[in-house]
């Protein structure tokens, strides 16, 4: 079976941040595949080891994304595809930059992430659905492959787990802990240096939404911080328990 | 009379045929086996060595057991007679062949006899009592005082039996030979012998004893003639089974010696590959594997063994070399077969073992080799995979933003130069523990005092620097390692500087003796040879000396393996505080265990062992009062502050890093007494 | 404005979060319900507010093939403004198909609205906040517990529609969380250990601590996804929602979806070593501190 695994290099803050209009100064942000991804991809490939088939690993990005397709290779994709551009946050830019792509692809079995760590809109995967006409199941954290469908175990709220039958082709989205991401070495992916990218054109799209403003979150009510060496921090937070367990 | 004895006397014609057939067979079967050996070395894969040890340093080490004599001066002795014992009586009897084979049929050469004779048979007498004694020495470290490091396990701590029954078999043989030498020459004398065959003084007394005993000649010549048998075959079997047994020792060994790469373990090479399957193996590593003697010294050595984790160096060894033959035919993967996971992650890679093998075996390549294919299969540690991810991704093993890593120097009532954008003298490689660690940071400001207060000029790289990689490469992530050097090295190119410092001896290390393999090569020196240097010029001058008692813990990368030893005392000394030495220091120091990456990894140790580095504070402890336990590494302070608690000892000990000692020393005494 | 709500429910109960979305959507304008599930539920949503209810007979699985389509077809007959819904795991399966499908605006884990319509929530893992315009029509997905809930009798009328259901995805079996026994969130006194704890044999640690405090131990996901605590340990988003007395995080970030479990703790105590870890935004007590030195010395004090 031919599965399409969509990946997103994420920016991740530290414990500063600068604003530069309505985005996050690039400075202090350090790029790393999305969490929610690597599950993706080891999905994928564990999928295909089990049915046979091919992984395509495809993102939207600049050139210095490609590092997130390279992982996929290392990892064990067996080819990558790269869409050029750069998405703000609009929650449905993605799947739309993605949809032509895949599309052409025709696969049996999409599979993302979840969410991302930094947009954190986690539409992708529906919204992409919506525009191959295809099923989605959202949120899963096992699935197998049977006679032409999917079976996918849905992970909801307080942990109950919701187990469905997909016909295929069909888009799922990948929980953390759903299985272990195996490593890539460094070698396989300067290896996988060597191995095309093709790269797409953007279509473009007005995005219906629109930042406006940035800023830090505000407290919900004050926090009361606990001053002194462990000791100190120690007496006052058994003092507290006594007080307010009993 | 002329001096000398018939050699083969009593014996037929058709005697000294079989005796010569049954000679040329054992000579045949010892060819053979080398042969074979040949074959399975040459099975493995051919890698670009080193410069090694070189063969007139490997006779010189050979003939004077310097290597075989360290750290076990009774044994050494001991083994010494017996080398030289058996290399004599060897040449012996080597001699005898060549004047009854050779001179005397061929050329009519016969010296045999006379003076030389006497002299021969004194020398060879004596060389056997030396033989003889060195063994009963041995087998009583082996028998009586029942060296642990002589009772071989398993790897994974399961006993192994087969090695001690042929341990003893081997030192049995031997004592056997020596003790029907001196029995033949004693039944020789009985028979009835010239006087001058007292030149072989012990031979003449067992002779005169049993004649004494009231042996009479006649059956003496039965005995001896059947004895005569008994030893020749016992060596014509013994030399056979060289390449066979524990005797291969005696070739192995030092070939081992000769084939040591003078870098082995401190300049890993440049093979991406690593080992996955005994065929991957460098033919000298095969070879080494064989020379193992099981001394056990690298076993008593090594801080995983004795900190009750699943891996003892001896044993790894000697896991390998007995299924070696199998291997390389099957060409199993070791790590997950024969070798367990846990077992290679175990090792800190700290060199205790290299460095004191008597044999040349190179253990921490081999394991770094074996981890490279492990790591090539992402077969590994997940604690382990994560630590490399986040290095990869953030470029420190910390998880913490680039912009982080200076985030100490801006806590300084100074500023502290960025080399990135202004030439200084010093480039002073912070390295991440130092930089992100609270507990590090204290020390890292403590020797940027130390420099602003001497007036040195010196800058950071700031958020240029990543992790040097030294641990990352000792991991095995070579992938990993070239793209961080690679980065650190065009960081370092870009700015201008004399010459580079750091407090990092993992940094240090890899800086000074790796980074030339990709390009790199400054000055570069350790904190305390850079502390030293301003203390003599006077630039740092002590205002007081410290009344304290101090013990110093070597570094592995900084002592073992790189020979700074004296820098750290000197400035100790210098602040007027008073050095004692624990038992293990210098080149024998005791590695806290934090190295080779496992401070990424999952503890490994059965439950309730202590750890190497609770065992290191025993050992300071014991040494009486101390106020201080002075450390000159990061990741030093970090196992030690921490095992100074759980060891129990927080009251008794406390840990001082060696800037933090040096600023001590400069603080105004407080006016309240 | 004209919004319109799609109701959720679970196992034939409605889900709180369609209540909180009835009420956030008071707010901007008229309020429309969505049923899609067993008739009783139509009673259910029936609350002060909400003009129509549209009820669409189904049984108590989840399809989200039939939810897209009826959502869509109603959404654009009655010429909706605003899509209104909780933003839940089983939104995140149809929730932005709905939005592809009528061209509108998507904006989900919103925790504060105003007309116009601005949403704000949350970006790079809860350190920032955005604030987004939403031109012409949208999708929004509310964060469960950041909306009041609409409460009182209403008197809505009440329409059927008869769908037939598209059976692309088919409801197998529901499995009911193994939690061992143990129900977090009858427990007076958490202490909960996060990624902080650095490695899986520091969890012995902390759960003696937690024994000699008479505390339940408690985890956020991270240590879950690892396997080094069950999960009926977890607190959070896809585990246990809880409100105890006191709340102890050691080394917990504060990852929204571990929030979403504990905020209605009484006392929030949080101790990180990170002065910048969102949960300090939320603690009623907070330490910036080495987690295991405190641990070490709470652990003398007991």
């Amino acid at each position: 079976m031919k599965i399409v695994v969509c990946v997103k290099e994420v920016g991740l803050l530290g414990d500063e941040v600068e604003f530069e209009g309505n985005r996050v100064d690039p400075d202090f942000l350090d790029r790393a595949l999305n969490e929610w991804d690597a599950y993706a991809i080891e999905a994928a490939l564990q999928l295909r080891e089990a049915v046979g088939g091919e992984v395509v690993a495809v993102t939207v990005g600049d050139e210095d994304t490609e590092g997130v397709l390279r992982r996929a290779l290392a990892m064990g994709a067996d080819r990558a595809a790269r869409i050029e551009g750069e998405l703000d946050f609009d929650a449905l830019a993605p799947a739309r930059a993605l949809a032509p792509v895949v599309a052409e692809e025709a696969p049996d079995l999409v599979i993302c992430g979840a969410q991302s760590s930094d947009a954190a809109n986690a539409a992708t995967p529906a919204a992409l659905a919506a525009l191959l006409d295809a099923p989605c199941v959202a949120v899963v954290r096992s699935l197998t492959v049977a006679g032409g469908h999917l079976v996918a175990h849905r992970e909801l709220e307080g942990g109950v787990v919701d187990v469905v039958e997909v016909d295929l082709p069909a888009v799922i989205s990948v929980q953390t802990g759903a299985n272990t991401p195996r490593y890539a070495a460094l070698r396989a992916i300067r290896q996988a240096e060597e191995i095309d990218i093709p790269t797409h054109a953007l279509a473009e799209h007005d995005p219906p939404t629109r930042v406006i403003a940035l800023r830090l979150p505000g407290h919900a009510g004050t926090t009361i911080l606990l001053e002194g060496d462990s000791a100190e921090i120690a007496r006052q937070i058994a003092a507290l328990v006594k007080e307010r367990v009993g | 009379m002329t001096e000398t004895r018939a050699t083969f006397a009593q014996m037929g014609t058709a005697e000294r045929a079989l005796w010569y057939g049954l000679a040329a067979l054992s000579l045949v079967v010892f060819i053979w086996g080398c042969i074979r050996l040949v074959h399975k070395y040459r099975a493995g894969r051919k890698v670009e060595r080193r410069p090694s040890v070189g063969l007139a340093a490997t006779i010189r080490i050979v003939l004077s057991h310097s290597w075989i004599r360290r750290r076990a001066t009774v044994s050494g002795l001991a083994h010494l007679a017996v080398f030289y014992g058996f290399l004599v009586l060897f040449a012996g009897t080597t001699i005898l062949a060549v004047q009854d084979d050779v001179a005397k049929p061929l050329f009519g050469f016969d010296f045999w006899r006379g003076s030389f004779y006497l002299g021969y048979s004194l020398f060879l007498d004596v060389f056997g009592l030396a033989l003889v004694v060195g063994l009963l020495v041995l087998a009583g470290r082996r028998g009586v005082e029942r060296l642990p490091r002589l009772i071989a396990g398993r790897a994974d701590g399961r006993p192994r039996r087969g090695n001690a029954i042929e341990d003893w078999v081997f030192l049995g043989a031997l004592l056997y030979l020596g003790a029907t030498g001196f029995l033949l020459e004693g039944l020789r004398d009985a028979e009835g012998a010239p006087s001058f065959e007292k030149w072989a003084p012990a031979g003449w007394l067992l002779g005169r004893g049993l004649h004494d005993a009231g042996m009479a000649p006649h059956t003496a010549e039965v005995i001896h003639h059947v004895l005569w048998w008994g030893h020749g075959l016992a060596a014509l079997a013994f030399v056979s089974a060289i390449p066979f047994t524990k005797g291969l020792h005696m070739l192995a060994g030092p070939a081992g010696v000769l084939t040591r790469e003078t870098v082995a373990g401190k300049q890993l090479a440049l093979d991406p590959i690593g080992y996955a399957t005994m065929r991957d193996f460098a033919p000298a590593h095969l070879l080494q594997l064989d020379a193992c003697t099981r001394c056990g010294k690298c076993h008593e050595a090594c801080p995983a063994t004795n900190g009750g984790m699943p891996l003892s160096p001896r044993d790894l060894v000697l896991d390998l070399a007995s299924g070696a033959l199998q291997l390389l035919e099957t060409g199993d993967i070791l790590v997950g077969g024969m070798i367990d996971q846990d077992t290679l992650w175990s090792c800190t890679q700290c060199m205790a073992c290299v460095e004191v093998c008597p044999v040349g075996i190179e253990h921490v390549p081999i394991i770094n080799e074996l981890r490279r294919g492990s790591v090539a299969r992402g077969d590994m540690d997940t604690r382990l995979q994560s630590a490399l991810e986040t290095i990869y991704t953030a470029g420190n093993s910390f998880g913490e933003s680039r912009r982080k890593r200076g985030r100490w120097a801006k806590e300084l009532p100074f500023e502290v130069k960025d080399i990135r954008t202004e030439p200084a003298e010093v480039l002073w490689f912070v390295g991440d523990y130092a930089s992100f660690d609270p507990r590090n940071k204290r020390a890292t400001q403590a020797f940027a005092h130390l420099l602003a207060g001497a007036g040195v000029d010196f800058g950071i790289l700031y958020d240029a620097e990543v992790n040097a990689g030294c641990d990352v490469r000792r991991v095995g992530e070579e992938g990993l390692y070239t793209e961080l050097v690679e980065r650190n090295l065009k960081a370092l190119s870009a700015c201008e500087f004399d010459r580079i410092v750091t407090t990092d001896p993992h940094s240090f290390h890899t800086l000074r003796n790796e980074y030339p393999q990709f390009g790199g090569n400054w000055r570069i020196d350790h904190h305390s040879e850079l502390i030293l240097e301003l203390l003599r010029s006077g630039a740092i001058v002590p205002c007081r000396t410290l009344p304290a008692r101090v013990t110093y813990h070597d570094p592995c990368k900084l002592g073992r393996y790189n020979g700074v030893f004296d820098a750290p005392r000197e400035v100790i000394a210098a602040v007027g505080a008073e050095l004692v030495e624990m038992p293990r220091s210098r080149n024998n120091s005791f590695c806290c265990g934090a190295g080779g990456g496992r401070i990424w990894m999952s503890d490994t140790a059965r439950p309730g062992a202590r750890r190497p580095a609770e065992l290191r504070i025993d050992e300071a402890v014991a040494l009486g009062a101390l106020d201080y336990f002075v450390v000159a590494c990061p990741k030093d302070v970090t196992m030690y502050e921490d095992a100074i608690k759980t060891s129990g000892h927080a009251r008794r000990i406390e840990l001082i890093e060696l800037s933090e000692l040096v600023l001590e020393s400069l603080a105004p005494v407080d006016s309240q007494a | 404005m004209r919004v319109l709500v799609v109701a959720e429910h679970r196992a034939g109960e409605l889900r709180p979060v369609t209540l909180e979305a009835i009420g956030a959507g008071t707010q901007l304008g008229e309020v429309d319900v969505l049923v899609v599930g067993p008739d009783a539920l139509a009673q259910a949503v029936n609350v002060q507010g909400v003009s129509e209810i549209v009820a669409v007979a189904a049984g108590t699985e989840f399809d989200p093939d039939l939810l897209r389509r009826v959502v869509s077809e109603v959404a654009e007959e009655r010429s909706i403004d605003v899509v209104l819904l909780g933003n839940t795991v089983d939104a995140m399966s149809y929730a932005a198909a709905v939005a592809i499908d009528g061209g509108r605006g998507f904006v989900s884990d919103v925790f504060a609205l105003k007309p116009g319509l601005v949403a704000t929530r949350s970006v790079y893992a809860g350190k920032v906040d955005a604030e987004v315009a939403i031109d012409g029509h949208a999708v929004v997905l509310i964060r469960p517990g950041a909306f009041e809930p609409a409460t009182g009798a209403g008197s809505a009328t009440l329409t059927s529609r008869i769908e037939t259901r598209a059976a692309r995805v088919r409801h197998l079996e529901t499995i009911q969380p193994d939690d061992g026994g143990l129900d977090l969130a009858q427990q007076r006194f958490l202490l909960a250990i996060g990624r902080g704890i650095g490695e899986e044999s520091n969890v012995e640690l902390f759960t003696e601590l937690a024994n000699s405090m008479g505390a339940t131990l408690a985890s956020s996901r991270p240590l879950v996804d690892s396997g080094w605590m069950p999960s009926s340990r977890l607190v959070g988003q896809s585990g246990a929602t809880v409100k105890p007395a006191v709340y102890l995080a050691f080394g917990i970030s504060g990852a929204i979806q571990h929030l979403a479990g504990m905020k209605a703790s009484e006392t929030i105590i949080a101790v990180n070593h990170d002065p910048e870890a969102s949960i300090f935004n939320l603690a009623h007590f907070g330490a910036v501190a080495d987690i295991f030195d405190v641990a070490e010395e709470l652990a003398k004090l007991y």
